[in-house]
């Protein structure tokens, strides 16, 4: 089972993410934006970050930037879960470092494991 | 009595009498003289006999004649001027009368107008001598004399004039004007003889010609000096312009009924005509602009280079506009400045190539440009905006739809717990209306995105089979789940094109999934790929047929209109945003491909993509 960070500032969304993982076994770290979110990663070191896009304080690209700036953070998968779901997102979304990205509404029966695709 | 006789044989003389005193004072004045020569005794009495009635480059001389009169009869033929200040011929005979001793003490002059005479015996001269070298000119010739009578005229003038043959000899050449110009003209005449040189008559001035029936002509006269044994003659040659003037009256009116202001230019970079137009452009009234260099209308900063400009358009004219690409100024009376079009042609006339130049104010077209820019500038920021707005609709629109679906997916994996029947058929509504309302989001905003022409295509080659078979696997399962018979029909021989492949995938996805949706349990959808020719014109068809419930005719017409879904029967629910055809049909377009269909109200329908298959 693994250790799984959440950066999302939707409580609802956030909610359904940490029911879901945490059905399946996984412990949820959660964090409300994107300052916040780099922090617990320094301390903490998940094994896998599911980031928002649109986050207040940091957005998620930068987010991204920072941890995969840090030597010891950059190896951590980094998903994003996003409703930037036009034509060219995934794209741009990738282009900022990001390992994966899955579009929201999510679809609950398929979540969890493609999450699981990215855990080593 | 002998008083009496002298007074009848003084005053009651035909001829003109006049005593003088030996300075040349006249002292008296007869009828006759006032007849000859217009004077009436009260004006003549006591003036300079020579002054009065001698023309005045004779004066000196005949103030001489008059001082060296002996006491003896001189005869002669002498000019005469009349009060009017025609010139007439006299018959002059002086005598000096005075006391034994010689000593003058009256002059008496006894004079008789003879220029009927005298120009009766120089038109038979003249005549001789020039009569047909005149009738071989083109215009018509009037000869005359210092008197101002016609000696010869030909046949030409005669005809312009409206006279029978030889009518106008020995005629006052005032006849052949309108009678407003008599009284000057008798001046005039009698003046150029003071100063006989060849030159046009009235130069500027518009002349007039007078016919017999009183009927007046516009003409042109030039005058030359001719001189012969009998003195200084003049000879005019008259031509009729009413011709010419009617071309220039209609070039001129051409030149005014033209929207532009024309300026038209000689070689030597001189204005020669200008339309009124022109003169509200520039501001000048025409008689400033005539004559003068055109650059009077260029801004100062033009001045060294256009008359190179000028000499190069001379030397290969044809009509162009000036300065393509450039940006052109004309420059007004007030030294305002104003963007100008201009537009040449060269004009063949008598005076040589001229070149016409037509100018356009184009401030308001400069203006309405200005406009039209930022206009643009504005469109191209609302274009963003909208851009900005539909990426936040989408996000905004799909952050309460992820908890939405997701919970009830939650709910429906019964990670919470078991359900009954009821809350399983319930989550099942939540589940498939709130998929509807996400495909209906997807849809408006591919449309808008259609819609503001930010929909970007690229175009890549394609395996057709490749791009039905990828789509195919995706909808099967929904096809198999609906109890509906599934199949493509795939050629073997690989059939590619040049064109984006999501919109197309796009195109398909929706015609089978509509396909998939009106057809019932037991029902067959199948996909056809194939390639046509048509006029040697290549497409490939992808055809998605149904034995679905087809479409009523009165409902094929509105069958790609946004929203436009028809239901099968009343009250018949089918999944669908009523998106889907309108929106594929936009996307076809932008393929530059077409979708057509057929269908039969409860057999079913076909649908066919066609695309132009290129090189």
């Amino acid at each position: 089972m693994a250790r799984i960070l959440i950066i999302e500032d939707n409580a609802a969304n956030m909610e359904l993410m940490t029911y879901l993982l945490k059905a399946f076994g996984h412990t949820v770290l959660s964090a409300r934006d994107g300052a916040q979110g780099i922090d617990l990663a320094r301390q903490e070191r998940p094994d896998l970050i599911a980031c928002d896009i649109q986050l207040p304080k940091v957005n998620g690209y930068e987010v991204a930037r920072q941890l995969k700036a840090t030597p010891e953070l950059a190896a951590i998968p980094l998903i994003a879960v996003t409703a930037l779901a036009m034509v060219g997102d995934r794209e741009k979304v990738l282009a900022h470092g990001f390992d994966g990205y899955l579009t929201k509404p999510i679809d609950p029966t398929t979540f969890v494991g493609l999450l699981e695709q990215h855990l080593s | 009595m002998s008083t009496t006789v002298d007074a009848i044989s003084r005053d009651g003389n035909p001829d003109a009498v006049v005593v003088m005193t030996p300075d040349g004072l006249v002292s008296h004045w007869n009828a006759g003289a006032h007849e000859m020569f217009g004077y009436t005794a009260e004006e003549a009495l006591g003036r300079s006999y020579v002054q009065l009635v001698v023309p005045q480059e004779q004066q000196a001389g005949e103030q001489a004649l008059l001082r060296s009169l002996s006491l003896a009869v001189t005869t002669r033929e002498a000019l005469r001027q009349r009060r009017d200040g025609a010139l007439v011929y006299a018959d002059i005979t002086y005598r000096a009368i005075g006391d034994p001793d010689g000593n003058v003490e009256h002059i008496l002059s006894c004079e008789k107008d003879v220029s009927d005479l005298r120009v009766l015996r120089l038109s038979k001269l003249m005549d001789a001598r020039f009569g047909q070298l005149l009738e071989s000119m083109p215009d018509g010739i009037v000869m005359a004399g210092p008197t101002g009578r016609i000696l010869v005229a030909n046949s030409q003038a005669e005809r312009l004039f409206g006279f029978e043959r030889g009518e106008l000899r020995g005629k006052l050449i005032e006849v052949l004007l309108p009678e407003r110009y008599h009284a000057g003209h008798v001046g005039h005449r009698s003046g150029y003889f003071d100063k006989p040189r060849t030159r046009s008559m009235g130069a500027g001035l518009e002349l007039f010609g007078r016919r017999k029936d009183g009927t007046e002509f516009p003409v042109e006269i030039s005058l030359s000096p001719l001189q012969t044994e009998e003195g200084t003659l003049v000879m005019s040659a008259i031509r009729d312009i009413s011709e010419r003037l009617k071309a220039e009256r209609k070039f001129r009116g051409l030149l005014e009924s033209a929207p532009d202001a024309i300026v038209i230019v000689n070689q030597a970079g001189h204005i020669v005509l200008v339309n009124s137009q022109s003169e509200k452009l520039f501001g000048y009234p025409r008689e400033a602009l005539l004559g003068k260099p055109v650059e009077m209308l260029i801004p100062a900063r033009f001045h060294d280079t256009h008359p190179g400009h000028r000499k190069g358009f001379f030397s290969g004219p044809q009509p162009r506009s000036m300065g393509a690409g450039l940006e052109l100024y004309g420059v007004r009376s007030d030294g305002t400045e104003f963007p100008v079009e201009i537009s040449l042609s060269p004009l063949d006339t008598e005076e040589g190539v001229l070149v016409s130049s037509a100018i356009r104010d184009i401030s308001e077209r400069h203006r309405l440009e200005l406009v039209l820019r930022e206009k643009n500038v504005e469109l191209e920021a609302a274009a963003m905006a909208k851009d900005r707005f539909l990426a936040s609709m989408s996000h905004e629109l799909r952050t309460p739809l992820n908890a939405i679906l997701g919970f009830t997916g939650v709910l429906q994996m019964r990670l919470p717990g078991p359900l009954t029947e009821d809350q399983e058929k319930q989550l099942q509504t939540i589940s498939s209306s709130a998929t509807h309302l996400l495909s209906l989001i997807n849809d408006l905003l591919d449309l808008a995105k259609i819609e503001s022409g930010k929909v970007e295509l690229s175009a890549v080659e394609v395996l057709y089979q490749d791009v039905i078979a990828e789509v195919a696997s995706t909808l099967s399962p929904l096809a198999e789940r609906k109890g509906v018979n599934f199949h493509t029909h795939l050629p073997e021989a690989p059939l590619t094109g040049f064109t984006d492949r999501r919109a197309v995938s796009q195109i398909i996805i929706n015609l089978i999934n509509n396909a998939i949706k009106f057809t019932d349990a037991g029902g067959r959808v199948s996909v056809t790929l194939s390639r046509r020719l048509e006029h040697d014109i290549g497409f490939t068809d992808i055809s998605v047929e149904d034995t679905g419930c087809g479409i009523r005719e009165e409902d094929q017409v509105s069958l790609f209109q946004a929203f436009s879904q028809v239901n099968a029967d009343a009250g018949q629910y089918r999944e669908g945003t009523g998106l889907g055809l309108h929106l594929s049909q936009k996307l076809a377009v932008l393929l530059n491909g077409t979708i057509a269909f057929k269908s039969e109200y409860g057999r079913g329908s076909t649908f066919t993509l066609s695309l132009l298959e290129k090189k």
